[in-house]
């Protein structure tokens, strides 16, 4: 599998290093009540260029903060972040970044926002015009071009944010619960849209989900963490063929184990809450 | 009798407000944004918003209402109270007649005008600018923040007297007053809004790569341009405010010591033609405001308006 995967990757990338290398990163916060809260402890995780990565755990268990880290909103409390060869410091401009609401920009139309990120330099205008259509389009969003955030459904703005985070390029994007809102036939359409355009572009995705059926379609590998502190419990190859039907997951070749054993590690983490 | 027209009136002014309250189909265009329209609802919602009963009574009872006050001043006017105290519609419009047809009221409105169309555009895009800046450096704030507080404190129109000292008693000192007035309403609500404004907005741009101008002008300006407005918006009858507090104190020309003036040998008529002419000015800024920020805000579905005041 892993074969198919190396033929897949487009991009021109240094050898088996990872794109993104998280080293014993540990994060605190404070609070002014209780003093300290351990959000994540000592992560350790590699990811390869080109791979679709969900992170999974309870709620509050620190999924979130790891990516806010990697896309450089906060700093580490402990321990390193690398992007290729450069630690992470202040906000990392080579990853996107689609937040958990969608948090389109309400003031800007809806090809404004796709276009947002398309600086005039490697992108001139009708080169511009041109990537905006095509992601406009790839979205189902032709014909709202104009349309202001606020008149648009729930799952039209979802995917007119993925659309703003992939349309400048970036080589690495970070999505934070991205579908979690939204009723489960649109998730279930946004997920399809979603696998169908990486298996295009086979940018690197980590992708953080409280879904575990979700986490198991999307992902080459699923990080499982724990309750808080969050820790990474372990790491799930997903060997499933591409490209999958996400209509019809449940009938993949592959996917009753992957989540069998998913739901195995994830199910003492559960016991862990229910008292 | 006139009491119990009145009671009657609010009862009815109760009643419209009261349904005022359920939400008036306020956000078709969110659920049906997907659904294209075809004939037949476009049809429906010409309908919806055809011959509106409701709106046409509002109206007839806001003409009535002030219809009502005015025919009762006249009555009253010479009957039951001195006219030098009250004066009467019907003169104060006599007045506003002559006074235009001779000149000199052109002239003081022009005056004012001129103090406010000088003083509030500089007051508003001062504060507008150090808001901004204030709102974008941690230092500066934390510096400067507890004396414009303290600054605040002051009422501002007490300042007055000191801008004739300093700039005489021509437009110059008005100007002033009018700049201090309107420069802390903008300034602080320009500053509210940086600091209520919702922070991942930046972070997301500026993970896009997005600095300087476009930063400032395509996420941050209109992400607190809601505060920018309001503090435009309460800050113009304060510019008038100011304009006329300063010709109170001393002047020679202008709406405020036309009023003073005026008020000093008791011609009432001339008092009202110049609050008259100070309501005018504020309405038609107003608008022309609104104007603007309607155009500014067209991407809110309804202008929720945040109240702050400096």
């Amino acid at each position: 599998m892993s074969s198919v995967e190396a033929t897949q990757q487009t991009e021109s990338q240094p050898g088996d290093n990872p794109v993104i290398r998280v080293e014993a990163v540990s994060k605190l916060f404070r609070t002014p009540g209780e003093g300290v809260i351990r959000a994540l402890q000592e992560i350790s995780l590699d990811i390869r260029y080109g791979e679709f990565v969900t992170v999974v755990g309870p709620s509050g268990c620190g999924k979130s903060t790891l990516i806010k880290l990697i896309a450089g909103f906060s700093a580490v409390s402990a321990g390193r972040i690398f992007f290729e060869a450069d630690e992470v410091r202040g906000l990392n401009t080579r990853v996107g970044y689609v937040p958990q609401e969608s948090k389109l920009f309400p003031w800007l139309t809806v090809e404004e926002n796709v276009g947002f990120g398309l600086d005039s330099k490697r992108f001139p205008r009708a080169e511009r015009e041109r990537q905006v259509n095509y992601f406009i389009k790839l979205a189902g969003l032709t014909g709202f071009e104009k349309y202001y955030p606020a008149q648009l459904s729930g799952g039209m703005s979802k995917r007119a944010s993925i659309m703003r985070a992939l349309a400048y390029e970036p080589p690495v994007i970070l999505m934070d619960e991205p579908f979690g809102p939204l009723d489960a036939q649109t998730r279930m359409v946004l997920q399809d849209e979603l696998l169908k355009i990486w298996e295009q572009k086979r940018q690197t995705i980590v992708f953080v989900t409280h879904d575990l059926v979700e986490a198991v379609a999307l992902a080459d590998r699923v990080v499982v963490m724990t309750h808080r502190p969050g820790k990474i419990k372990d790491i799930i190859e997903v060997p499933m063929a591409r490209p999958r039907n996400i209509f019809e997951i449940h009938r993949q070749k592959g996917f009753d184990e992957a989540y069998g054993r998913l739901w195995n590690i994830f199910r003492h983490e559960l016991n862990l809450q229910t008292h | 009798m006139a009491a119990c027209g009145i009671s009657s009136a609010t009862s009815l002014i109760y009643k419209l407000i009261e349904r005022e309250e359920q939400p008036v189909s306020k956000d078709i265009s969110q659920e049906h944004a997907e659904v294209s329209r075809s004939p037949d609802d476009t049809a429906a919602l010409k309908r919806d918003a055809g011959f509106n009963f409701r709106g046409l009574s509002i109206t007839l009872i806001r003409f009535g209402i002030v219809g009502g006050f005015l025919l009762l001043w006249q009555i009253a006017s010479g009957r039951w109270i001195e006219p030098f105290l009250i004066s009467s519609p019907s003169r104060i419009f006599a007045s506003m007649i002559t006074g235009f047809q001779s000149g000199d009221l052109l002239q003081h409105t022009w005056v004012t005008f001129s103090e406010i169309a000088i003083g509030f555009p500089l007051g508003a895009l001062t504060g507008i600018a150090l808001g901004y800046w204030f709102g974008r450096s941690r230092v500066l704030a934390e510096i400067f923040e507890p004396i414009i507080i303290a600054l605040n404190g002051i009422p501002r129109t007490a300042l007055a007297p000191l801008f004739i000292v300093w700039l005489g008693i021509g437009i110059w000192s008005k100007v002033g007053v009018v700049f201090l007035l309107t420069f802390f309403l903008n300034f602080f609500n320009t500053y509210t809004g940086m600091r209520q404004m919702d922070q991942e907005y930046v972070d997301l741009a500026r993970l896009m790569r997005v600095r300087g101008l476009k930063l400032t002008f395509r996420v941050i300006l209109p992400a607190i341009s809601p505060y920018v407005f309001t503090g435009l918006r309460t800050s113009i009858p304060f510019s008038v405010i100011g304009a006329i507090v300063g010709e109170f104190i001393a002047a020679t020309e202008g709406v405020g010591f036309f009023i003073r003036l005026s008020a000093g040998i008791f011609r009432t008529a001339d008092v009202f033609v110049g609050i008259i002419i100070l309501m005018c000015m504020v309405i038609i800024m107003d608008k022309i405001a609104g104007m603007v920020e309607k155009r500014v805000l067209r991407w809110q579905t309804q202008s929720e308006h945040v109240g702050v005041q400096g």
